[in-house]
């Protein structure tokens, strides 16, 4: 037994990495044999009751800060999130802070818009805005003057000409700002030069990684809830979609539209058992690295 | 059978032969690895270096300063030379008589972050921060154990960057607490980035999975059984060089 131990310290780490595709792959092919229960966190209850809070026809910032590389943890957050706003008649601003976000934002709305639950129009419910370059200073821009910065949305229309856009000057003018973040500029950033010094509600979601940074933010009231990487995702997707199948008579879901749970969910149980295999991987590790250490000496 | 082929299919076999390209890194380091990273570098640069021109540089900064040309809804603004001028110092750089007025601009650049970045961090991230490690007694008596918690945290760990004193006796004992906690947070840290990791792989997967089916033409198969080919000839041929060299070596030996 302890032979066979210390040989599975000096495993080769090619098979650690089939095993471990194997534990990922295996519940994204079979998901009816691995069904793990979503339970839902107090942050990520906070960012569900604080969209919910807000009025229709509030105005709310979205941030996109994300790209193809973190798409899987936040795209989920990103559409359920939509499909909370715009099941509240809320008007959605989307601007672009990393290059491929404005790739990232499309591709939501297309989503949100292909699924057929509302009756969307551009400029009418939402509005997009091309990337720009800059990061914080982008922010602080916005901060203070809006229109010192964006003149025309994505498709290359003067703001003055969109209705939604009538008395948006700077930050202030939002009832709440929603940062969807994996690095810099990100959620640190909009607390630190927007809503921080202009006192305007802020949450976020944001990728695994940035959670232990953030939660800082979280627990002083700085970030308004954190949806946290993928478990984030998944909680508030659930949230979102038991709340749209139980509007009766929302003047702002379609009847024919079909609400969808999202994909963080399903993706819940891959995450499950890859971390298992990981810990029995770390656990078996120590056990032989003790017993090798033991030998030795 | 005929294949289809459209714009969506052949960029569904891109980026299956991208993504196994980088994986197969994990079999080690080989030519669709590295085509793969010199095309990610190469597109990623090319992208962004496009998409700052068109989306800020010809709006926001050509527009205010030929606003007939550029109709970006600005009008005439002077003062925005002074970028342009800064953003023409930093091209400079590539003429090696000129390239120190390229330390103009980074000067400029350098300075104005630290100076927005000192207020900034001093309000939300020492100010504000200081305030909610205070504790409430008001709140329930877990909420206060969890603040003691907090306090108790921040303070040793503290202590331990503090490295005017000697780490001996009492002020030893809290500089270790602190760094129980320090270990605490670094390992929640990088449980976290495990956890990001694999919801990445998580997501490669799905879009391999989709892209398996007959709708793009069984990209995902056909690609990794042509991968596995190349790269087990790739191998047999890099054994069979080397074992020709060992032979040539010992021939010259003897």
């Amino acid at each position: 037994m302890k032979q066979l131990l210390i040989k599975l310290g000096n495993v080769d780490r090619r098979w650690i990495f089939i095993l471990i595709g194997l534990s990922v792959l295996i519940p994204l092919l079979k998901p009816d044999w691995i069904r793990m229960p979503v339970k839902t966190t107090t942050n990520t209850e906070i960012v569900f009751n604080e969209i919910s809070n807000l009025e229709e026809n509030d105005k709310v910032l979205i941030s996109f800060e994300y790209g193809a590389s973190t798409k899987p943890e936040i795209h989920p957050m990103a559409i359920a999130l939509l499909n909370q706003l715009f099941s509240k008649g809320i008007k959605v601003y989307i601007i672009s802070l990393w290059p491929e976000g404005v790739i990232m934002a499309k591709d939501v709305v297309t989503q949100v818009e292909k699924s057929g639950v509302f009756d969307l129009e551009d400029g009418l419910n939402y509005v997009m805005f091309d990337y720009k370059v800059g990061g914080e200073i982008v922010i602080k821009n916005i901060a203070s003057d809006f229109r010192g910065i964006y003149m025309q949305d994505i498709n290359k229309k003067f703001i003055q000409d969109i209705p939604m856009m009538e008395g948006i000057e700077s930050v202030e003018d939002f009832d709440f700002v929603f940062d969807l973040s994996a690095g810099v500029p990100g959620n640190a950033e909009w607390v630190q030069y927007a809503c921080d010094p202009k006192n305007v509600p802020l949450s976020s979601g944001c990728t695994s990684i940035m959670v232990t940074d953030a939660i800082p933010y979280v627990e002083s009231g700085q970030l308004r809830g954190i949806l946290a990487g993928m478990p984030g995702a998944a909680e508030y997707e659930n949230l979102v979609y038991n709340f749209m199948i139980n509007q009766n008579n929302n003047k702002y879901i379609l009847d024919d539209g079909k609400i969808y749970p999202g994909k963080a969910t399903s993706r819940m149980s891959a995450q499950s058992l890859a971390h298992v295999v990981m810990v029995i991987f770390i656990v078996f590790g120590n056990i032989s690295y003790y017993l090798k250490r033991k030998r030795k000496d | 059978m005929f294949l289809n082929f459209n714009f969506d299919i052949i960029g569904a076999w891109l980026v299956v032969l991208m993504t196994l390209s980088i994986f197969s890194y994990l079999y080690g380091d080989n030519i669709f690895y590295k085509s793969a990273e010199h095309i990610f570098i190469g597109v990623s640069a090319g992208y962004v270096f496009a998409i700052t021109f068109w989306d800020q540089i010809y709006p926001n900064l050509l527009g205010r300063l030929f606003p007939s040309y550029v109709n970006a809804g600005y009008e005439l603004e002077l003062s925005y030379i002074v970028p342009f001028i800064l953003g023409i110092f930093m091209i400079l750089r590539l003429v090696p008589n000129l390239s120190w007025l390229a330390r103009i601009s980074i000067a400029y650049i350098v300075g104005m972050a630290a100076g927005l970045k000192f207020y900034v961090f001093i309000n939300s991230n020492i100010l504000t921060q200081i305030k909610s490690s205070a504790i409430d007694f008001n709140g329930s008596t877990l909420d206060v154990i969890n603040q003691i918690i907090v306090l108790i945290g921040v303070l040793s760990g503290l202590v331990y960057f503090f490295f005017s004193k000697e780490h001996k006796g009492t002020i030893g004992k809290i500089s270790k607490l602190g760094v129980y906690f320090l270990m605490i947070k670094f390992g929640a840290s990088f449980g976290f980035a495990v956890m990001g990791r694999i919801s990445l792989l998580i997501g490669r997967f799905e879009e391999l999975l989709i892209y398996s089916s007959s709708e793009f033409n069984y990209a995902t198969p056909i690609v990794s059984i042509i991968m596995i080919i190349v790269l087990g000839y790739w191998s047999f041929r890099d054994n069979k060089a080397s074992e020709n060299e060992d032979n040539a070596t010992n021939e010259l030996t003897r």
